[in-house]
């Protein structure tokens, strides 16, 4: 598990909200040189690698994970040093006082929410709704200054570390979907050097906050037999309908149940967990997932996609909430199916 | 050691309301050399007082609050997180999603806020009350919760002094460490005339170190160093600012609990002006500090208050300008060299 985190650290400490997915490139180039036979970005912002098995004819399994995360991009440089910013993707609005925040324009600059200060405020403001066009983004720098770093377009994303809660519990404001990434990571680690007898391909994609463009462009190029998309899910908070209970934090990985995806790999998968003891919880999500597998399972021609997710709280905040042994249980499981994917029936006739 | 270092240092510091005792040790810490004479009374309150060259006819004090805002944890609940109260006067919305840190511990909790794809229609936007947050200090149950955090256990805003922007500083608890900070400097540096300086707890509760202190003293004369509310933000027209950042120091003539000295007033303003201090009247009627409490206890000092311009007061991001931190130091000296 500690491996796990460690590399869960280093992914979220590189900003990437979508549009901008290119500055974890180095990280990743550096990170995988050598252990994948071909590998590198794409037009669209996505980053893939395949490692190829020597057996003739191998099929071609490929696991994804946006590399884009939600955030802000700048729409007016205000008097004072201001900004006033659009959500790309949504996070809960309510949350933004006086948090702060990475803009990355010319160079990378701190920045804090605005706060209305009391005396400014109607009686009863602070109950009600607050939305992102009450807010404006404090630079400290006046307006000429930051016209100098900053321009409409500028992306701006959550300022807050990687850490832990508890020896199993740790937050971020990108485990969404950088944990799955560090999953991949992780599974692939697992079994390197092993003749697995199959080409196993990764690819994070760019944009899927905004569209699953990374996806659909990656997949197409890499053409898997199989897929598996790795996502988070929301996991069961107080609060939340009963019929939440069926994910929580720390219970394993999730196994989603829906027409967007394959049922016969997805109870290969299931079956695959059982027999190796790994925990899993499940999801139904009868139709759209609101993940890539949509577009992986459409594309080329139709790829059997399975979806798994990492359940996570606090999904699309400065603190998202995971479970370090549901990442450690979900790359075994994925490092399982590797090795395991040759027995695979396919569908029935 | 130089200001704005002491300063990070005291920001970083966990000491709510009643809870001022790592910020009182570090204090008398960095006076213990300075030649001064100090005692703690029986409810924490540091009293210093410091010989200058002169007898003053008047005693005069001068004074900061070692407390900050913060919380109290009121529950642990069945699902193991942790209920929380506010300690002091904390909007809602700037609770809402942050990370906050326990005193002694150092243990991280997050106050969680619910996905938005999850919430209601009705939720959306909105902040419960703060004694409905949920602090999530990644415990599954109330029996491994209660191993890591108590009833009564207090906690802040995470530390995160910065600095950013042209010349400024973000950090939790500017309010009201940088008036330790700047009373510390006074008290080892080589003063004028004999003067008390007094670091009071439970500010942000009521003032209450504020009139204990002000009992056992009696002074004639009270000089307050705090943080006041700059509303200079986007879109708040000029008059109702309150004060500026960048705009110097702040001397207030009202606030919602005290009508200050007018001759003091006027002779800070004036003597801003005389010596090239960089310095601001506040032009709003609103927040308060300890000079209420030195103005109404024992026989009633004349007061003043000498406040730094801070955006996001009571946040776990608080922001000012380091020129008008040290023109609040400049201001404070220059007043106390007055025989009176």
């Amino acid at each position: 598990m500690d491996r796990i985190y460690e590399i869960a650290k280093e992914l979220t400490a590189i900003p990437g909200v979508s549009g901008d997915e290119s500055r974890s490139f180095p990280y990743l180039e550096k990170t995988l040189a050598g252990k994948f036979d071909d590998f590198g970005f794409t037009p669209v912002g996505s980053y893939f690698g395949i490692r190829k098995s020597k057996k003739k004819n191998a099929k071609t399994v490929l696991f994804d994970a946006h590399l884009d995360t939600i955030g802000f991009i700048v729409t007016k440089i205000c008097d004072g040093g201001f900004l006033k910013v659009m959500m790309v993707g949504r996070t809960a609005e309510k949350n933004l006082s006086a948090s702060e925040v990475w803009i990355y324009g010319k160079r990378t600059i701190p920045g804090v929410f605005a706060s209305k200060p009391p005396h400014l405020q109607e009686p009863g403001e602070s109950e009600k709704k607050l939305s992102i066009d009450d807010l404006s983004i404090d630079t400290g720098l006046s307006k000429e200054e930051l016209e100098e770093i900053v321009r409409v377009g500028t992306f701006v994303g959550f300022k807050a570390d990687c850490e832990k809660l508890s020896d199993n519990v740790i937050v971020s404001p990108s485990f969404d979907d950088r944990i799955c990434a560090a999953c991949i990571l992780r599974a692939l680690e697992l079994v390197e050097g092993e003749d697995i007898g199959v080409n196993a391909a990764f690819q994070f994609s760019a944009g899927e906050e905004t569209g699953y463009k990374g996806a659909m462009t990656t997949a197409y190029r890499i053409a898997p037999d199989y897929a598996i998309v790795l996502d988070v899910c929301n996991a069961y908070v107080p609060g939340a309908r009963e019929a939440r209970k069926a994910v929580q934090i720390g219970k394993g990985c999730s196994l989603s149940y829906s027409a967007q995806t394959n049922r016969e790999l997805t109870e290969f998968t299931r079956t695959l967990a059982e027999k190796n003891g790994i925990a899993l919880q499940f999801l139904a999500e009868p139709g759209a997932t609101g993940t890539n597998s949509n577009v992986i399972q459409t594309g080329h021609g139709g790829v059997p996609t399975v979806l798994l997710s990492i359940p996570l709280k606090n999904m699309h905040t400065a603190n998202e909430v995971a479970d370090l042994r549901d990442c450690e249980e979900t790359a075994k499981l994925l490092a399982e199916f590797l090795r395991s994917i040759g027995s695979y029936q396919g569908v029935e006739e | 050691m130089e200001f704005f270092e002491r300063l990070k240092d005291y920001c970083s510091i966990l000491a709510p309301s009643g809870m001022e005792k790592p910020m009182r040790k570090r204090i008398i810490e960095d006076i213990k050399d300075s030649g001064a004479e100090w005692r703690v009374d029986p409810n924490g309150n540091l009293i210093v007082f410091k010989k200058g060259r002169a007898r003053r006819d008047k005693k005069l004090v001068v004074a900061a609050h070692m407390d900050e805002v913060g919380f109290m944890a009121s529950y642990i609940d069945e699902e193991g997180y942790v209920r929380i109260e506010n300690v002091g006067g904390i909007d809602r919305r700037v609770v809402s999603g942050r990370r906050i840190m326990f005193c002694g511990s150092n243990l991280v909790g997050v106050v969680a806020s619910k996905a938005i794809h999850i919430q209601t229609k009705e939720e959306i936007g909105k902040c419960e009350p703060i004694n409905e947050m949920r602090v999530d200090i990644g415990c599954y149950d109330r029996e491994s919760a209660e191993k890591r955090v108590r009833i009564g256990d207090c906690a802040t805003f995470c530390p995160n002094y910065e600095e950013f922007g042209n010349g400024l500083i973000k950090s939790k608890a500017i309010d009201d460490r940088f008036g330790c900070a700047v009373m510390v400097e006074l008290i080892n540096s080589d003063l004028e005339y004999d003067t008390y300086f007094a670091f009071d707890t439970c500010e942000e509760i009521g003032c209450d170190g504020a009139k204990e202190v002000c009992y056992q003293l009696n002074p004639d004369i009270a000089v307050i160093l705090e943080s006041t509310t700059a509303g200079d933000i986007c879109g708040t027209p000029a008059e109702k600012a309150a004060c500026t950042v960048h705009g110097g120091a702040v001397i207030s003539h009202m606030d919602n609990s005290t009508v200050y000295d007018k001759e003091l007033v006027k002779l800070a303003m004036e003597l801003g002006k005389e010596k090239g201090i960089p310095c601001q009247l506040k032009n709003t009627v609103a927040g308060g500090n300890e000079a209420r409490a030195y103005q109404r206890e024992a026989c009633g000092a004349r007061v003043l208050a000498i406040s730094a311009p801070t955006r996001y007061i009571h946040s776990a991001c608080s922001v000012a300008a380091k020129e008008d931190l040290t023109a609040v130091a400049a201001m404070t000296k220059t007043i106390i060299e007055r025989k009176f």
